[in-house]
């Protein structure tokens, strides 16, 4: 109960700072005027693009750690990452055909869609590339998904420079490829927001049976689990999530892995506390990321993907590093 | 009555034959002890029962129907299975493992899991983590969790092989004890738990069975001698017979 109350409070004052960050520093008095709908300009850039933006940012962070549990569940291994999987690396390359294919499609459909494709292409691509080669262990898994990211990236590379001939679509995807959250009106929010809890109900009813699957395959299968169907099954629920965090923040490294790691330390390792926590976890790493972001070189934005990778990538290291010696 | 019976199995692996056209059945009750020198597919036989590996050919019924279309959920509650090595990859809390082994049946309730954590004294462990537990106290959770749900058949790999000797006979005193109301097959290593503990003994070499009877009976048999390649002293003691191995003359 103490994490929960600890979580709540810190994704709130997580969302404070966050919003009083930025090229333009606002005081708590200043938001609360902005929310209760004050119409001077600077409230009203405050409530239309800051707040937007700061909750946008929580929801990407919150999609993100759950994407990283699901993750971590499935190959029941506490290095899988979306990102390091190349899941994350498979939804940009279908978000970049989306934005610079034209197909007959609108762009709002097809980029959700493609990035769904890639997402799950991916990650079913790297698991089959780590059976085939009999190593479904950490740095199996790991070189698969570098191998396969690696492939993925140089795609979506040469798809951005063979396709764009203008240069302002190059640099929206560029942005993106790079990591930020876009500041979404209070509709698409809603939307975003209603997607998010969607993903963690889809995933909680995984819960049990991730457990289970801990318990190694085995154990599983004879504790009733089709294995190899819920591993299928879960890694498409884990790609929507993927995909829902892609299409809405870009690529945004190592939260994914770092977010169930912290989650796990406050409330254990079992999957019905730790999906939930993870999402909140991830929300307030990725708010303050965000905040750092905006506010640190002003008027100009760090990309998300840069500040979360600084701070991310030393985390990583040092999580292999215990793992390798212990 | 047959609860579990396997017809004509065959189970290869590449070009290796790891059963070989084995038939046996178990009733409803007992304790039986598989034998066999290593690599003689007990531990493939057992999953193959088990239903979490599939034969090349022939089949196993339980009752009298079909294993392999039976399914999943069912088949866990009909049937409980101890590994030869289990190590979660998420460090759970004890009552957690054991409520995970309980979720097989979702009518149990928490009074199943308080008594099976009672009767496997696990009450000061319950909320410790499995890394900080000791091979002893580990074996009893991995029974605590295969047992909550109370399986009519449990087929057990050989789980206390690396336990010394208390936990060794606690766990396979365990096991034999079952087989008075329930059925219970376990591999097992040491020959004079084998004999001294369970009703019937099968002897697997080779993924054939070579000798299938009584504890009692088969003690005295060559075939024993024959299967694990020694010659057996057989020495009689107050709780039954002791093994003594020496080298087989050729």
């Amino acid at each position: 109960m103490r994490a929960w109350v600890l979580l709540g409070l810190a994704l709130a004052a997580a969302i404070v700072v966050a919003a009083s960050a930025g090229h333009d520093w606002a005081s708590p008095a200043d938001l609360w005027r902005a929310i209760e709908g004050d119409r001077d300009l600077r409230s009203r850039l405050l409530f239309d693009w800051r707040l937007p933006r700061v909750l946008a940012a929580a929801l990407v962070g919150a999609l993100l750690g759950l994407g990283g549990a699901i993750y971590q569940g499935v190959f029941r291994n506490p290095l899988a990452e979306p990102y390091l999987l190349g899941s994350a690396g498979g939804a940009a390359l279908g978000a970049t055909v989306a934005l610079l294919v034209p197909l007959a499609l609108p762009q709002s459909v097809l980029l959700p869609v493609l990035a769904f494709a890639g997402a799950w292409g991916a990650t079913v691509l790297v698991l089959g590339i780590a059976r085939i080669a009999g190593a479904i262990d950490a740095a199996g898994l790991l070189l698969a998904g570098v191998a396969v990211a690696a492939i993925l990236g140089a795609l979506r590379s040469f798809t951005m420079l063979a396709l764009s001939d203008e240069t302002v679509s190059l640099q929206v995807v560029l942005s993106w490829v790079l990591g930020g959250v876009q500041t979404p009106s209070w509709g698409v929010l809603g939307w975003a927001a209603l997607m998010s809890l969607g993903c963690l109900g889809l995933a909680s009813l995984l819960a049990t049976r991730l457990d289970v699957l801990g318990l190694g395959e085995t154990m599983a299968a004879s504790f009733g689990l089709d294995v190899r169907r819920f591993v299928a099954l879960a890694v498409l629920a884990g790609s929507v999530v993927v995909a829902a965090a892609v299409a809405f923040g870009g690529l945004v490294a190592f939260v994914g892995l770092a977010a169930p790691h912290i989650a796990r330390w406050l409330v254990g390792p079992l999957h019905r506390p730790l999906l939930p926590a993870s999402a909140l976890v991830g929300a307030v790493v990725v708010t303050l990321a965000d905040a750092i972001a905006r506010a640190l070189l002003p008027p100009a934005e760090i990309p998300l993907g840069l500040v979360t990778a600084a701070a991310g990538g030393p985390f990583f290291i040092l999580l292999l590093a215990r793992r390798l010696r212990g | 009555m047959t609860a579990i019976s396997a017809d004509h199995l065959r189970v290869t692996r590449g070009a290796a034959t790891l059963i070989d056209d084995l038939s046996l059945s178990f009733g409803e009750r007992g304790s039986v002890a598989l034998v066999g020198p290593n690599g003689a597919g007990k531990s493939t036989l057992l999953k193959v029962l088990a239903g979490l590996d599939l034969p090349q050919a022939g089949r196993v019924r339980i009752g009298t129907g079909d294993l392999a279309s039976l399914p999943g959920a069912v088949r866990a509650r009909m049937i409980g299975f101890l590994p030869q090595h289990f190590e979660p990859h998420w460090d759970l809390l004890v009552g957690d493992l054991v409520r995970l082994g309980a979720a097989r049946n979702p009518e149990l309730g928490v009074e199943a899991v308080a008594k099976t954590i009672a009767r496997f004294e696990l009450g000061g462990l319950e909320r410790r983590r499995w890394s900080t537990l000791s091979g002893g106290e580990c074996a009893r959770v991995l029974l605590a969790m295969v047992l909550v749900a109370d399986p009519p058949m449990l087929l057990a790999d050989e789980p206390a092989a690396a336990l010394d000797i208390r936990h060794r006979l606690g766990v396979i005193e365990a096991l034999a004890e079952r087989g008075r109301d329930r059925l219970s097959v376990v591999v097992v290593h040491d020959l004079d738990l084998a004999f001294r503990f369970f009703e019937r003994v099968v002897i697997l070499v080779q993924g054939r069975i070579v000798a299938d009877a009584p504890a009692a009976e088969l003690i005295a048999d060559q075939r024993l001698d024959e299967a694990f390649g020694v010659r057996f002293e057989r020495i009689r003691t107050a709780e039954g017979w002791s093994l003594q191995a020496s080298k087989a003359k050729t």
